[in-house]
Parts: structure tokens; sequence; C-alpha cells
């Protein structure tokens, strides 16, 4: 993180957005070319080496992109569900090897095939059959999956209409900053990203410190493999989520926002486009909404492929047009943030509540859940229940509930549900019963709940492999600034693909420090947060696992 | 609970304000991180680092100075945190030994080990490796990662006449990527790929060369390993002794330290904690030093003998122009002897060139380059402040709110100040600048004011202008602490801005809203060149820049004040020293009689009574037949003063022409007496920079053949001449200057310490950053009301010649490139080039490489031109480095009208194709 980049690129801001200038050529070119990075340099006052550098970083932007046609989808869920070669075979009739690229993770979870073309995304059996011939750009294959809430729903209810939304900010507008934050802090709602940080304390952190203009920016890079509850949110009840993110400008007195939404959701960033521009006709968002004196505008911003910038400091990197490597904190974007500017980083879910709780008050929704987690959760199940969907449930539900009324169980084998992303735990089977949904049942008993997707590791998928899958995802996605992730996670990966291999052995000993090294050295969540689940497969996989270790 | 009393006892201020490393208890500082606590307390040692550095703000990457932490608050748990970005808290205890810790760094060092050669043996900074030593440190004894992905093949960089890399030993701290963006503001490092495979890249993934490097060596001195290093091998370890000295390269003064063995200088780094230049400095101080070992140094005196030079003893050289200055000073006077110091010899070594021309020789006809190139500043800034120096210190950039930039290209010029003021624009501190052309420093401004060369004074005007009419003024200042204001107020205000704005060719607009951001700054400082000096009114737009400061109230407080950039490494020393034609040591008028009298006493002669001969009236006299005899120390007059074939004609015309140099030059192929002189690396004394600042110079290695000091030389001559003077030596003269310039009064050899002190030196030896606090110097600060006329140059010329030529510098090179022309800079900046806009180039058929004649009313030269949007339509841009081009054969008579500075700024010139090259061809 360069603060000269963040500032000179901060002179252009969101209007002339480097980053997006950046994805625009990749777009044309398949990736950003030296020239293009020469001139972009210049008009920012860059150097040409950030500039290129930043167009090397992400999968859709860098060279090796360039000639890709098709992507297919190397998520978990698509990887568990064994689904993805007869997807590769069906391509190769289309397409040469060098044409058909790797995409992770589309949130097709639930039913997985799932690939990419041509800036949209297709899976399940309609497209499958799709690709006997190529899918045409009239082919929109929308998905459709369960939703189900248990007991209060806020995030599943029926989405606001324009009338309703107009209500909900006449009101907003008349009611002070300070008492919407206090509000929010009587709610308790902790960020449902992963890391559960209380929303409230962000809010007033951000109106307190100095600088102007002030930035909510959500984050919609959901990129946990297995997870599409935001993409669920985004693409289905998107003026929760502006409307919450307008609330928290309020709280916060910032005036700009931006959603950052993962490149592999090409179906959200139409919808929130969509949604963005139906409420700025209305005056819902701009300038002076509804004469109040009260600015708040919203720009959706197409990320090019990278799951660090789900962190929130690589993201912020990220629209700036910088490397999005993870920088340290303090400051925290509250205090710096995007442009150097004070910053509330939320995602989707977490902000998505905030409408509910501005309506209903903090107190109805502390009301719900437990005392640490209050509200509802969602959670994504993959395609090994019986009801793959999205489902909202009290903070606290039991597991079992979730598996078994809401998922319907599942329809094979499966030995261990991966919760919460890759960097969440490895629950085996026979645990359901230990945990209820919430932040501190899943911590006390040494899992994560994180962002709450499921994905199902059936009998049949070799543990050894499915934790080689997990350093191979984090060497893959991780930003090469820290010692212990950029080099522990490939040394992690190569020993697991030599024990595959000719009766390698991997030393226990080493491979604990390894795993001690990157726990404990890492610089962000990502090398930090790996070795749970693996750790989680050394603890109830023992048995299985012993034969690759010495 | 119950809520805690707000009394604090005296064990509670302690627990407030401490926190225990390895049980101890110390004293936290606010805002320090743990590193900064534990190093403040126990020494650097203690917590290896890796990606950290002194001159970079802290990034996390190493990890390796992990520590185990625990907080009362949380049950002391102990959490393993990153020393480096983490803050202290009261109450914190921190481990940096536990088994953990000592665990953790050593599983790190094993995992860049496996991406690392171990070939340390045959490794450049093998005993001086960052990563060696935390491997020793942290005790790894194997590797016990099978063999995996490494980096071992990535090509070796030898692109560039310094710059190296070789990124098989890159452990990606980043340190070069963060030295090129936070020190230097370059952006010419960068990173490629992502993860594992991310890599360090030159600009598009070139090489050092073809990227936009400008060879500052920052990116070296920050590589922990040799991944980045330079053909210097200034990172080896030989065991060599290290010589702290000052650049002798420009004002900034950097601090040097100098690895030297066997009488041979092996490299050149910054020390960090340098206050002038905190371990940054640029490709001359760094890497342009082997001119001192060109075989072209002068090695004897030499005596010319028809149209050669003859090698001849010190004694006869010595006795040849004894005999000449008597029988001249016999038959012509005194006055019919005049000297031209130089601003590159040392504070001790002007004090006495012009000790012997005043009190040996006896006349006042000395001068220094200072005439061509600040002289307007001295008496601009006498004039309105009392004293002709900078009102502040460089450091005040981390102060200010808005910087001022008139007529000036620090980033090539004054790389480090440039790089500092870069940094802070980048950031957001505004930024005006006031140049004719699109420098470095204008694509970061905030408001770029491109004006017609030689309008400066009308621009000021527009400036103050504004600063008056939208109620600017800071009155309390001009009430208490100015005098003139009623005429200064009613002659702004009735100037007429529509003719003025015609005459700059900028909008009223831009310039108000430029004096908006100034003038409301709470702190604004401005810094000038001699973008503003070398104009025929040059000493009044200094003194509108005076004025400006002074209305706004920018004077006397940190982050304000008038700044001159002053070229020379000591030209401001020189000055000082009394090397001009009216002022002697420590500017103390010659034509005053106690002033006489005070100087008659200390020195034990009779002095002069009248003020002598600038430079430009001293060829004047030659060429009349008045002046007989010349001395000239270090200044290639010929190549660097404007209109040469003049002072070729001068020069011809004298008796005597000493010429003290350390090359051949321009000048010295006219001179009678050729003295080998020393450089800068091969002596002792005290430089004094832009910021006041007086800084030792040490000895790193012998003058080549029988090569003396300056200094000795004129110690010896006046001894020849028959002034008792003592045998040279730095630290007597300093003493002797100590007791005749009152603002060196405290200025002590010894005590002056690694980062000198800044002029005025009390008796106790405290030194002053900020000028004028209380009251000026001249006691109110006078302000000066200008009107802007047109230079003779221009009404004269412009019409047979349309265009407008203004010079410059570029990075690579110094001054006439005497030095600089003699390193592998050349091989950066191979000849001075024309600099035309492409609107132009069209109409003229001209092209990139082109050779192009350039035609003045005094002359013609030869040059290639590159087409540059830097320049506007019908303006050239140049530079003077290069002999074979000669350029100042073209610029012009015009003086300014006081300080009788030439305007080399405003040349009235034409220009024709020659040639076109085969380079534009191709």
């Amino acid at each position: 993180m360069s603060k000269n980049i963040t500032s000179l690129s901060g002179r252009k801001g969101l209007e002339e957005n480097l980053f997006e200038k950046i994805g625009q050529i990749a777009e044309s070119e398949g990736y950003l070319t030296k020239s293009a990075a020469h001139q972009l340099a210049q008009d920012y006052l860059l150097g040409d080496a950030p500039v290129y550098g930043a167009g090397t970083f992400y999968d859709f932007t860098r060279p090796e992109n360039k000639g890709k046609k098709v992507f297919v989808c190397n998520g978990s869920a698509c990887l568990c569900a064994g689904t993805q070669d007869v997807v590769r075979q069906k391509l190769l009739h289309h397409f040469t090897p060098e044409e058909i690229g790797q995409i992770t993770c589309l949130g097709r979870c639930h039913e997985n095939y799932a690939y990419h073309y041509q800036g949209h995304n297709y899976s399940g059996q309609v497209g499958l059959h799709l690709l006997d011939e190529l899918p045409q750009p009239q082919d929109r294959a929308i998905d459709t999956y369960a939703v189900a809430a248990l007991g209060q729903a806020i995030l599943t209810t029926a989405d606001y209409t324009l009338d309703r939304a107009r209500a909900l900010v006449q009101k907003l507008i008349t009611i002070p900053a300070q008492r919407l934050r206090d509000e929010l802090q009587v709610a308790r709602l902790r960020g449902r990203g992963g890391a559960g940080f209380p929303i409230g304390i962000k809010l007033e952190a951000c109106a307190q410190a100095e600088g102007d203009p002030k930035f909510v920016v959500c984050n919609a890079d959901e990129g946990d493999p297995g997870s599409y509850s935001d993409r669920y949110l985004l693409e289905h009840r998107p003026y929760k989520l502006l409307l919450g993110m307008m609330i928290a400008a309020r709280a916060a007195g910032a005036s700009r926002g931006v959603v950052y939404i993962r490149y592999e959701y090409p179906e959200s960033v139409e919808t929130i486009q969509q949604a963005i521009s139906t409420m700025e006709k209305a005056g819902l968002l701009g300038s002076d909404i509804l004469g109040s004196g009260f600015h708040f505008s919203i720009k959706p911003i197409k990320a090019r492929g990278s799951y660090i910038c789900g962190e929130e400091t690589a993201l912020l990197a990220s629209i700036e047009g910088q490397r999005p490597e993870v920088r340290v904190r303090p400051p925290y974007p509250v205090q710096y943030g995007l442009f150097g500017k004070p910053t509330v980083v939320n995602n989707v879910e977490t902000l998505a509540n905030l409408p509910w709780i501005f309506e209903h008050g903090g107190t109805a929704f502390a009301a719900i859940g437990t005392d640490k987690s209050s509200g509802t959760k969602l959670l994504s199940v993959d395609s090994a229940f019986r009801r793959p969907g999205v489902y909202e449930v009290p903070m606290g539900t039991p597991l079992r509930t979730l598996v078994d009324e809401l998922g319907q169980g599942f329809r094979k084998k499966i030995k261990a549900l991966h919760i919460g992303g890759p960097l969440g735990g490895l629950v085996p089977t026979t645990m359901i019963d230990k945990l209820t949904i919430d932040f501190e049942s899943f911590a006390k008993n040494g899992f994560l709940l994180g962002h709450a997707s499921v994905v199902s590791i059936p009998e049949s998928h070799p543990m050894i492999a499915y934790i080689e899958h997990l350093f191979a995802f984090t060497a893959h996605e991780s930003c090469g600034k820290c010692f212990p992730c950029r080099i522990g996670s490939v040394r992690g990966k190569e020993l697991l693909e030599k024990a595959q291999k000719n009766g390698y052995k991997i030393d226990r000993e080493l491979f604990e420090d390894l795993l001690m090294t990157l726990k404990e050295g890492s610089l962000c969540a990502l090398g930090g947060g790996m070795p749970l689940p693996v750790y989680n497969a050394l603890q109830y996989f023992e048995d299985e696992l012993a034969a690759y270790f010495r | 609970m119950k809520t805690t009393t707000t009394t604090h006892s005296p064990q509670q201020t302690a627990a407030t304000h401490t926190a225990w490393i390895n049980g101890q208890p110390f004293e936290i500082q606010p805002g320090e991180t743990i590193l900064d606590f534990v190093r403040r307390h126990k020494g650097a040692q203690l917590i290896p680092t890796l990606c950290d550095a002194p001159n970079l703000e802290p990034f996390g990457s190493c990890r390796v100075c992990s520590v185990e932490v625990g907080k009362s608050g949380n049950g002391m748990q102990l959490k393993t945190v990153a020393s480096c970005h983490t803050p202290v808290e009261a109450g914190m205890t921190i481990f940096t030994e536990s088994e953990k810790v000592q665990k953790l760094r050593r599983n790190i060092v094993e995992l860049i080990l496996t991406d690392h050669p171990l070939d340390c043996l045959t490794c450049e900074v093998n005993g001086n490796c960052e990563l060696q030593d935390v491997a020793a440190r942290v005790g790894i004894r194997s590797v016990r990662y099978p063999q995996g992905q490494t980096h071992s093949q990535c090509e070796k960089d030898t692109s560039h006449p310094y710059m190296r890399a070789d990124l098989s030993k890159c452990i990606m701290c980043y340190r070069c990527v963060r030295a090129c963006d936070e020190v230097q503001g370059q952006f010419v490092l960068g990173v490629k790929g992502r993860g594992f495979d991310s890599t360090i890249i030159m600009g598009l993934d070139s090489n050092f060369l073809e990227s936009d490097c400008v060879s500052c060596g920052a990116c070296v001195q920050a590589c922990p390993t040799s991944a980045i290093h330079d053909v210097y091998q200034s990172k080896a370890w030989l065991g060599q002794d290290k010589v702290r000295t000052t650049c002798t390269y420009c004002g900034v003064g950097c601090q040097l330290e100098v690895q030297v063995k066997e009488n041979e200088i092996l490299s050149i780094t910054a020390p960090y904690d340098a206050e002038v230049n905190q371990g940054h400095t640029c490709l001359k101080g760094r890497y342009a030093f082997t001119f001192y070992k060109h075989p072209d140094r002068l090695k004897y005196p030499l005596i010319r003998r028809g149209d050669t030079f003859e090698r001849v003893s010190w004694e006869e050289a010595y006795d040849y122009i004894a005999d000449k200055l008597l029988s001249i000073r016999e038959q012509y006077g005194p006055d019919a002897i005049a000297g031209i110091s130089s601003a590159r010899t040392t504070n001790e070594e002007n004090y006495l060139m012009q000790k012997m021309i005043r009190a040996v020789i006896g006349t006042n006809n000395i001068d220094g380059c200072a005439r061509v190139c600040h002289s307007p500043t001295a008496i601009g800034m006498q004039r309105t402040f009392g004293t002709g120096a900078a009102t502040n210190s460089i450091d005040d950039l981390n102060y200010t709110e808005c910087i001022l930039v008139i007529g000036a290209n620090p980033t090539a010029a004054h790389p480090v100040t440039g790089a500092k003021i870069k940094q802070k624009a980048m950031k957001g501190t505004p930024l005006i600048v006031v140049d004719p052309r699109r420098t470095e420093l204008a694509k970061y401004a905030t408001h770029h004011l491109q004006l017609r060369p030689g309008t400066n004074v009308a621009l000021l005007d527009m400036m103050l202008y504004y600063i008056i009419s939208e109620g600017l003024v800071d009155e309390d200042f001009v009430r208490s602490r100015t005098e003139g204001w009623e005429a200064f107020r009613d002659g702004i205000l009735s100037l007429d801005i529509e003719a003025l704005e015609r005459v700059t060719g900028v909008s009223r607009e831009e310039v108000r809203v430029a004096a908006r951001t100034y003038g409301s700054a709470r702190a604004a400082m401005s810094f000038h060149g001699l973008g503003v000096t070398e104009h025929y009114q040059g000493t009044y737009a200094v003194m509108q820049i005076a004025d400006l400061a002074m209305i706004t109230g920018n004077v006397g407080r940190r982050g304000t004040g008038v700044n001159p950039l002053r070229g020379q490494n000591n030209v401001q020393g020189m000055a000082d020293m009394g090397v001009q034609p009216y002022q002697g040591a420590g500017y103390l008028p010659v034509e005053v009689p106690e002033v006489i009298h005070q100087f008659e006493r200390f020195y034990g002669r009779p002095m002069p009574k009248k003020s002598g001969y600038t430079i430009p009236k001293m060829y004047d006299a030659a060429l009349a037949g008045k002046l007989k005899a010349m001395w000239i120390t270090g200044e290639d007059v010929v190549q660097s003063d404007p209109n040469s074939e003049r002072v070729i004609a001068a020069l011809k015309k004298l008796d005597l022409l000493v010429v003290q140099e350390i090359f051949p030059t321009e000048t010295s192929k006219l001179a009678h007496v050729i003295l080998p002189a020393a450089a800068f690396l091969e002596k002792e004394g005290t430089f004094t920079n832009g910021e006041r600042r007086i800084q030792r110079v040490q000895k790193v290695v012998d003058p080549p053949g029988e090569a003396k000091p300056d200094g000795q030389i004129y110690v010896e001559m006046m001894n020849r001449l028959g002034y008792p003077q003592p045998s040279y030596s730095a630290k007597g003269v300093l003493e002797e200057i100590s007791q005749i310039v009152p603002f060196f009064a405290g200025v002590k050899w010894d005590e002056l310490g690694p980062n000198g002190k800044q002029w005025p030196v009390k008796p106790d030896g405290t030194d002053t950053k900020v000028l004028h606090q209380e009251s000026f110097k001249r006691g109110k600060g006078q302000l000066v009301f200008t009107n802007f006329i047109e230079t003779k140059e221009i009404a004269v010329h412009h019409h047979d010649y349309p265009f407008i030529l203004t010079t410059n510098r570029n990075l690579e090179h110094y001054n006439a490139g005497t030095m600089t022309r003699r390193t592998p800079n050349r091989e950066l900046a191979r000849e001075d080039v024309l600099l035309i806009n492409p609107v132009d180039a069209a109409t003229h058929g001209i092209r990139t490489g082109d050779l192009v004649e350039l035609e003045s009313p005094r002359g013609k030269v030869y040059i290639h031109a590159r087409l540059s949007d830097e320049v506007q339509p019908g303006i050239l841009s140049t530079t003077f480095h290069f002999p074979e081009i000669l350029l100042n054969r073209i610029t012009s008579d015009v003086h300014d009208e006081i300080a009788d500075c030439p305007e080399y700024k405003v040349v009235a010139v034409r220009i024709r194709k020659i040639a076109t090259t085969e380079v534009a061809q191709a």
C-alpha cells in the first residue's frame, strides 16, 4: 500500500477510477497491456511499475488471461461434487485447452457444473446441456435455489418496493446521525463477513474521524468458495443493501458509497447497477436527497478476480488501482480508508440488516438470536443436501436443524462439513449435534462460523486431497506480501502433492511448524486462517491422514 | 460495576505510561510501535527485522519481528504480533525471546531459505547481509523442506551504468519498491504477479536503463540482500574505513559515507542519521565520484610556454605568479588585479581567497559564481529582511501547508529537496509552481502558472494584487513587522491586471486561485531558484517574493519563509565568507569606515576603500585594458558565463591569468599558470548548505600527483607575497573566521558534529533553524513595490529572433559538467539537447534527433532537438553542460539591474534545421 498512490489515485477518485480503467482495458484486450499501463501511469502521475503491476495481479487482467475464452469453476463445492471434469470434457469440443481458464467459485454451489462464458455464468444440468452447442447471449441461465427462513425473517423477506424505500428515506433524513448510531449500538449487530466486528463501533469511529468526504464501502466480494448468500441478497434483495448503505452513510457522515462486487457474479453487478439507477431516478440517491441536504451516491465497481480483495484493506487498495495487498492496521479504514479518507467497510449481509433495524429498532433486533450474536444468519448449503439453498435462521439455532430440516439431509455419504469458507472449520458430521449457529458456539468448539457457507465433503473424497486443495487455493490467492503466506502456502501444497505420490511421507514436526508459522505469523486472515481446517482435519481424520506422515 | 476514580495515584500514572519488556518496566511514548519502544530502551539488536528500514513506513511483511504480548485487560493471554506495526500500549507485557517467538522466527527464515540461493561465500554482501545476520541470529541449521519451486532462474539486470539486479536473491520485502515510492517518489520499482510468483519489476517489466529510474540508489541502499545492488558493490563488506563527509554537488549538502581502502574510494552511501538527507542522496552524490581518479586530473603546476603548457615545480609557479602580480600592482595599482573564488571550495578556502585579494593584494576585486546565480537573492533579501540567506530549514516542509516553487527545478538540480517537495505534493500539500517549463514538480502541482520567461515580476505583482484585493493580508504582521505598506499597497492596487495577464500569458483567474491558496494557508513556504534571479529584474522579483511572505505573515515561523535553493554546494558559504566586491567576510560593507578599520585591525594591513568589480565588470575592465591579472579558482567561466566569445576576448587581454582547477577547462586553455587543486574528497573544511548549515568536509583520499588543497595554495601564496598567514588547517582558519564573522561566533571545528550547525551560531554554540522570529535583521521588513519592465533582450531582438530560449540543468550533470562528464553519468546523458514544443517542431520540420542551428544576436550553436511538451510553443529550453556545444556562446549581455547577474533565462533566438539524423529517419 502506497500512501502516495492512494493520494494520487484519489485526485481522480471514483469519477475517473483507475481500477475501473484497468478493468475496462482488460475487457477489450484480454489483459492490461504495457502500452495502456504506461498511458494510465502518465494520466495518474504514477510510474509504469505500480500500474502494470496492479494489472498483473488479478485473474482477469493479468497477461496470462489473454486468449482465455471460457472459465471452469474450481471452487470447493464443485470440486467435492466432482462435476467439473464433465464440464471440461464438453468444453474441449469447442475450445483448445489453452482457451479454457479457471475461475474460483461462481456461487453456483447448489447445482455445480459451473462455468463462465462471455460474461455470464451457467451451471447445473441446464448449463451442461447448453454446452452441446455453446450458450448464446440469450441463453441467460438464471439459477434457482431454495430460500427459507426459520423464525423471524429479516433478510429473506420481500425486498423494498420503491414506495417503501422512499418512505424509509423520508424518515431517515429526519433522524440525527447520533440517534442512528445509538440505535445500531443497541442492536449489537456484528459484521457478517467473518470477523464479527460490531458495526456500531465502526460507524461511531468513522463519524468521529476527521476527513472529507467519507465513504461507505460494501464488500460484495464474496469470495469464499461455497458461499452464495451475499449473491442471493445482491440479486434478489438489492434495495435492502442499498438502503442499508444509506443508513450507514447517514450514521457515519459519509457521502459516497461503493459496492465492490466480485467479477464472478456478473448477474449481481447488473442487478445492483439497475437498482442504483432506479433509486437515482427516483431521487433517492445523489445530491440533496429529497431536499434534505443529505448527499449520498453509490457507485458499483466490478472486481477483477482476486480472493484477497475480500480483506478490507486489500479491497480499498484495489479500488484505488493499487495492487490489492493487505496493509497493516492501524491506521484502520475508519481513520485512513479509501483514498486516505475515513471509510466504513462492511459486507453485504451486514448492511442489508440495517433497514430492518431502522424500522423495528435496535432492541427488537437484539431480541433475536443470542446474547452475543444478535439477529439472524444466512447460510448457503451446497448440492450434497437434498434441498440446497439459502437459509435464514436466528443466531443460536442448532446446526442439526439446518442440516435436517432446512437442508433436508444429505443425498450422499458425507464425512465433514466445511463451514465458513476455506478459512472456516472442518466440522466432522459427528460434531453437528454439538454446534449452534452463532459465533461463540463455533469458536468454543474449535471452528469458525465465518460467512457461514456449508460445503459438504463426501466420504469418497480423500481428506489429503481436500487439504491440498485448501493449500492450493491459498497459494493461488495469497497476495504475496507476508512471508509466511507467500512461501508457506506453496510449501504446504508441495508437501501434500508429494505425499500423494511415490510414498513420500511428510515430516509431522515440519508440517506442524508450517501450520504454526502460517497461523501465528501471517499478516491477515488468509494465511492466518487457513491452518484451522487443516488442524481440524488432522484432529478428526487422523486415521485417514496418518499414512501420509511420519 | 463501580466507576473508578478520576484522580491518579502515582502507581496508576506509572501504569498508564509503562509497558514491560521481558519483565522489565519502561516508559512508553505516545504513538510508538512495539519495535520503536523496544529499540529505544534495549537497542536495535534485540528484535530481528527484515522488511523494516529506518526511512520507510512500517510494512509488516517479513514477520520476523514478531513478539508475544499480553495485556492486563485480557487476563494476560499471550498473543503473537508483529512488533513493527503494533502500537505499544500501557500495561502491555512484551516477550521478545519466548520459545514460541523464537520458533516462529526460525520457521519463517527457514521458509525464506527454501527460495534463496545459499551461495553466501561468493555473494557480494557476504558479511554484510541482513538475511545472513537474521539467519545466524535465529539459528537455522537446516532447511527441512524438499526441493520446490524457486526464483533461482531470474535473469540478472546489467543494463545500467550503476544499478544492478539479481532477483534470485530477492526476499520480496518490498524495501526497494517502498524506497522508490516513499523516499524518491519515482515509482520505478513495482511488483508483478501475485503470491509466490510475484517478483520485483522495473518500469514495464523491463530493466533499470529502460525504466524512468533516476539512479538515486535508494533501492540499493534499502535492499537487505544483494538482490538490488550497484556496480560499486556499496554493500560489500571489506572491512574498509568509512569517512563521513559533505557532498560537493549542490546546495542541499547531503551527508555522505565514503567507503575507502588503501587510498581508493570503493563506494558511497547516505547515512540514515543525516539531518539533511536521512539516508537518501542522488546519483551525483552516490555514484558520480570517480572523477577524482580520472586521468585528466591536473597533477602538477603548469606554466604556458607559447602554445603549450610546461610542468613546473610549485616554487617556480609561485615565483612566476608573485613576480607578475607584484609588477602589475606596481605598474597599474592593486585594482588591476582581480580574483574569482569558487563556490565548490570550502568556507575556509573562500575566506582565504578573499583575504588574499583584499588584505595581501589590496583590492576589493573579488567575486564568485554567486554573481551569476543567486546574487540577486542575496541583495534582494538583504534589502527586505536584512539577511541574504534562506529564512527557514528544509525540515520546515514537515510544518508547511502550502509550498510555492518559483523558477526552480529541484528534482533535477536539488534532487533530495526536490524529492521531499514531491513527496509532500503527492500526499496533498498544495503546491504552486511558477515556471515556464512543465517541470517534474509542475506535473504534481495544484497550480502551475506557466508564464512567459522573463515575466516573473509581472506574475508576482498579480499574486500580490490578489492577496491584497481578496483580503488575505496579515494586517497584524504588516503593522508590527514591516514598513512601506501604504506606498506598496497603493502601487499594487494601481496595477493594470489585464496588461499583466497579457504580459505573462497566465490568466488572472489562475493567479487569483493560486494566490488564495498561498494566502489562506496557515503556514506557506516559498522556494526559488535561478529562474527568479537570472533575469533583468531578478533582484526585484526576489524582493516581491519577500513581499508575498511578509504581507501574508509567512516569516519567522516553522513552515514559512523565503528559501532560495542555493545552486552550488558552498555558494552560501562563499558569500558568507566575503567573496563579493562590496561586502567582506560576514557581509560587512567594505566602504564603511568603521568596517574598514575593523578589517585593518584584524588583518593588520591597510584595506581598500572602494568596492571592487563584479565578474561582468571584470570582463569589461579587462577588455578596456584596466584589468591586467585574474586568479580564477574552480570555475570554468568560459563555459558557464554568458556570451562566451566576449569572456574569451576579455581573458585573452590579461597579462596574467592564474587558473586553479582540478581539471583542464575551457578557461584553463587561456591561462598563463595552471595550479592543480585537491577535490572535495581530498581535503577538509566546511561547506554551508542552502539552509545555512555549516557541515564538515573530511579528507578521504590523497590528492593526485602534487595537487594541493586550495587553502594551502592560498596560504603559501600569501606568504610568498609577504603576508604571514599561519600554515593551513581547516580548524585554524575556521577559528580565525569565527573571530570576524559575527554569525560564526560559536562555530568550532570540533563541535560541528555529524550534522553541522545552522548559522547564526551564538558564542555558546546554539544554532538557528528559523531566522527573523522576533524581528528582522534590519529591524522592520521593507516592502518594495516593483513594476514590470520588459528585458532589452526581448524588446530589442524579439522581432528578428522570435523564439525565447531558457537555460537550465539536468539531473545527471552539474554546472559545466567538469566533474560529472568524467563519470558514468555521461552514459546517462551524453549531450545538451534542445527541447522544442511539437507544434514549433512541426512548423520547422524538426523531429527528435535532428541537428538544429540555434542563433542569437551573439552567435550560433548546433544542437540536437528533442520534441517535448515540457515547453510551450515559442519557448525553447536547453542545458550548458557540454563544452562541445558551448551554449553560452549565444546567451546575452543583459544583466540584473542591481546585482549584475546575467540573464541566462531569456535569450532571443531563431532556429533552423540543419540535418536529419539517421535515428530520426529510422
